[in-house]
């Protein structure tokens, strides 16, 4: 009997009710969809501050000028 | 695989969900980002018909899975140096002299050179090498190509990279597993260390599921940033992972920590396997590992008991000489603890049902049996050949609906050292004409020396790139290849994943860059073989694939992220498992049958040269790289501008080293410049090889090669039998001896730069 086995349905209903919640906030169409993008957003949603994603250059937001890139390409200074 | 999501209350009641506004001229596209091979989903922004910016997805799926290759690639791609237009060599092979031509010229010129080389040798004397990830996908057309012409000659980084340890684990359950981030309970790290900027969505499962409470365990030597923040970190000896599993079973099995009901109906050779494992008990583990014996039990107990764990695939156990006993015995692990198929296990995930998979694409069938005898390494090493997985045929097809079933592309791959000894003209037969889409050949695999003899003695060779690579310099024919930004993509993680993301083309590709499935259709018909590729468009080539979605790759890219199979849990109940026994094959009769071990073993270091005191691994990379890619851009380049090794003080201080001195590393096939980084979490008498480390500002041809001479690592990587893999026939890159020789002379002086 494996040792988790107690926790096995309930592990996977979860696991389930996670990919369904994933698949739905994924397709943004319906109104039920929305919701499971709302649901999901705010629980995982963190504290800056205990967000180990956060990032000074993620958080930069770094973007470029088009003509910028043109240049660039042409090998302009 | 979406992000984890942790219910917490406090999270739901403080929420709010944002969603950026479009802003005027701005154009939006959902992508996928392939810079390198984790695939994160992200969002591209278009003024003017080109990306300016690429951002993290606005779903939280995705949450912040972006890492700075990806918010540079828009810059990145419009480099000056980027090659646009196909290039036809004109002096001497290396000699740097090129002209530009149309494609249509090229194609007619590579086809007739191809044909000949075929039919003057035989199809199999045509080899091609691509990196799917930096390509994304050739989309099977390649494999396809290939087959039907009659040449089973393909090779892969991914032989060394993931790819191999998918064919590994099939020999056990027949099926490569993915992990369960989302819920479970214990994860082990063997070696991986993934960091914000490097494999940046793991990085994320792995704090998240830390934060719920997981356990991680770390097996590393250094200690990683993966080791500080984990719950048991075992410094193991470079190259020992499978001692160390070894002993993890001993304490499993001595402490009766295993499913017996699982290993009693669902596996075979479990007494053979007990009597092997009795044979590391765990003061001899300790010794082949350097660790204590009370944290390796410690640990096993951890893994064996916190279930359900996972061990996620890792870069490090594919590179080594017992990468094939330490694959399977992590595989081993997994099944007797009762982990595969479970939630918050190793899942088996199958195909997509409404997805024609690319390994359809491939049509592996039509390539004759007798062709397939012929795959380069498959008789001395063969357990990712079409030979190793010919036992699978059955089981694949009776589990999992496909008889052929190559996930992560690794699994019907020819030898990567076999190809270039037959390059060559040292092999049974000879190799003569050579492709390397989106894959610096020479740099990325064992013996470079080798390889650079090998593309010496091509009739043809034709790279399909971004920029002049050492292996582009070598080529007769330099094509233009396109980027993520400027190409569809269709992705189930290369078969690994039963679920597909759709990335969007956010821009057309500059000048005359081309996609890797232009490439393969305008090589099917120079090759006179156009029903070959059938579509004429890669959208039509999508929107076949996706007829059982009821959806073309239009509709489900602007409706859907993630095109989620409903998940199934333990399948193998109905089914059995993909196996020749229809069981988890602890002793595997694949591998007996091919005249191998069929059981795991561990074979201990060769003895010690003391003209090489120190020990060297290789193969990892720099945040701001992928691979041997990157070195052109300045913002990555700036991070880290010269190849380091890394030292521990104790090394340093006894050899005279300090920081940022160059010196030369050496072993007894090679020598590389670097420079030294002194770092507290390096153990003694171990260095750290930066992998691909060439400069393109550097001088290019044969000779000089950019630099790659002078710095990449492949000159060290060994491929005689010691240092090979015995099933695989992939080279240790993970404690190779070496030594350290001071020298004032490693830096590229004003003489050596392109002017």
């Amino acid at each position: 009997m494996s040792p988790f086995y107690s926790d096995d349905k309930r592990r996977e209903l979860s696991a389930k009710l996670l990919i369904w919640l994933a698949a739905r906030a994924s397709r943004n169409q319906s109104m039920l969809d929305r919701l499971c993008l709302w649901l999901v957003d705010r629980a995982m949603r963190r504290d800056p501050d205990e967000d180990f994603m956060r990032d000074p250059i993620i958080d930069n937001d770094q973007g470029f000028d088009p003509e910028e890139l043109d240049r660039y390409q042409r090998g302009e200074k | 695989m979406p992000a984890p999501v942790p219910f917490d209350p406090d999270a739901i009641a403080s929420a709010k969900l944002i969603v950026r506004p479009a802003k005027d001229g701005v154009t939006i596209k959902r992508t996928i980002c392939s810079t390198c091979d984790i695939a994160c989903s992200v969002v591209t922004e278009s003024k003017q018909g080109r990306v300016v910016k690429v951002r993290s997805s606005d779903n939280p799926i995705f949450r912040d899975n972006i890492c700075m290759k990806g918010i540079i690639a828009p810059k990145a791609f419009a480099h000056p140096d980027r090659i646009l237009h196909p290039l036809k060599r004109v002096g001497e092979r290396g000699s740097g002299q090129w002209e530009q031509v149309s494609w249509e010229d090229a194609m007619s010129d590579i086809g007739q050179r191809l044909k000949k080389v075929i039919t003057e040798h035989g199809p199999e004397a045509w080899a091609v090498s691509t990196s799917q990830w930096n390509t994304a996908t050739d989309h099977g057309l390649g494999r396809r190509i290939m087959n039907h012409v009659g040449t089973p000659n393909w090779i892969s980084g991914v032989a060394l990279c993931a790819g191999n340890t998918a064919a590994i684990n099939r020999l056990t359950y027949g099926w490569f597993p993915m992990g369960d981030f989302n819920n479970t309970n214990c994860i082990v790290l063997m070696g991986h260390n993934p960091r914000r900027h490097s494999w940046t969505p793991i990085y994320n499962y792995i704090r998240s599921a830390q934060e719920r409470g997981a356990k991680l365990i770390v097996c590393d030597p250094r200690k990683s940033s993966s080791a500080e923040r984990a719950d048991i970190w075992l410094p193991l000896k470079a190259g020992s992972d499978g001692a160390m599993m070894f002993g993890w079973l001993k304490v499993i099995f001595d402490e009766g920590l295993y499913d017996k009901d699982f290993v009693a109906n669902w596996t075979v050779g479990f007494e053979e396997l007990r009597k092997r494992v009795d044979e590391f008990p765990l003061d001899r583990v300790a010794k082949l590992t350097g660790c204590d014996p009370d944290m390796i039990a410690k640990a096993a107990r951890m893994y064996a008991t916190s279930g359900p764990s996972i061990i996620p695939w890792t870069p490090i156990t594919d590179m080594q000489r017992n990468s094939t006993s330490a694959i399977r015995l992590q595989s081993i692990l997994r099944s007797v603890c009762g982990y595969v198929d479970v939630a918050g296990g190793e899942t088996l995930q199958g195909f997509n049902p409404d997805i024609v998979p690319e390994s359809t694409i491939e049509m592996h069938e039509v390539l004759s049996e007798e062709q397939k005898a012929k795959q380069l390494g498959s008789d001395t090493h063969p357990a990712f050949t079409y030979r190793g997985q010919a036992a699978l045929r059955e089981p694949l097809k009776r589990v999992w609906g496909h008889e052929y079933v190559n996930q992560v592309t690794g699994c019907y791959m020819a030898n990567p050292s076999a190809t270039f000894r037959a390059m060559a003209g040292e092999g049974s037969y000879p190799v003569k004409a050579f492709f390397a889409l989106g894959n610096n050949t020479v740099m990325s695999y064992a013996n470079m020396p080798l390889i650079l003899k090998g593309m010496m003695n091509q009739d043809l060779i034709v790279a399909h790139e971004h920029h002049m690579t050492p292996t582009a310099q070598l080529a007769d024919y330099v094509l233009p290849g396109d980027s993520w930004l400027e190409r569809p993509w269709l992705t189930d993680a290369f078969g690994w994943m039963s679920a597909y993301r759709p990335s969007e083309q956010s821009m057309e590709p500059p000048g005359e860059a081309k996609s890797t499935w232009e490439f393969w259709k305008h090589i099917a018909n120079a090759l006179d073989r156009p029903e070959l590729v059938p579509w004429e468009t890669l959208n039509d080539f999508y929107d076949d694939r996706l007829k059982g979605t009821g959806m073309s790759f239009k509709e489900l890219s602007e409706t859907t992220e993630i095109y989620f199979d409903k998940p199934v849990f333990r399948k193998y109940l109905k089914t059995g498992f993909a196996t020749p026994s229809g069981k988890v094959e602890l002793k595997s009769s694949i591998l007996e049958d091919l005249g191998f071990d069929p059981l795991p073993y561990f074979r201990e270091d060769p003895p010690a040269d003391p003209d090489y005191p120190l020990q060297m691994f290789t193969g990892v990379r720099e945040d701001g790289y992928f691979q041997t890619a990157q070195r052109q851009v300045p913002e990555m380049r700036k991070r880290a501008p010269e190849p380091q090794i890394f030292v521990s003080p104790g090394t340093a201080s006894e050899y005279h080293l300090g920081e940022n001195e160059w010196v030369t590393i050496e072993n007894q096939i090679g020598k590389i410049s670097a420079q030294v980084a002194i770092k507290e979490a390096m153990p003694d008498g171990l260095v750290r090889v930066p992998h691909g480390w060439w400069k393109p500002e550097m001088q290019q041809g044969a000779g000089h090669l950019s630099g790659a001479l002078k710095y990449s690592d492949a000159q060290l990587c060994r491929d005689d039998e010691d240092y090979l893999d015995r099933e695989q026939g992939i080279p240790h890159l993970k404690g190779v001896p070496c030594r350290i020789i001071k020298s004032p002379s490693g830096n590229a002086t004003k003489t050596e730069a392109k002017v």
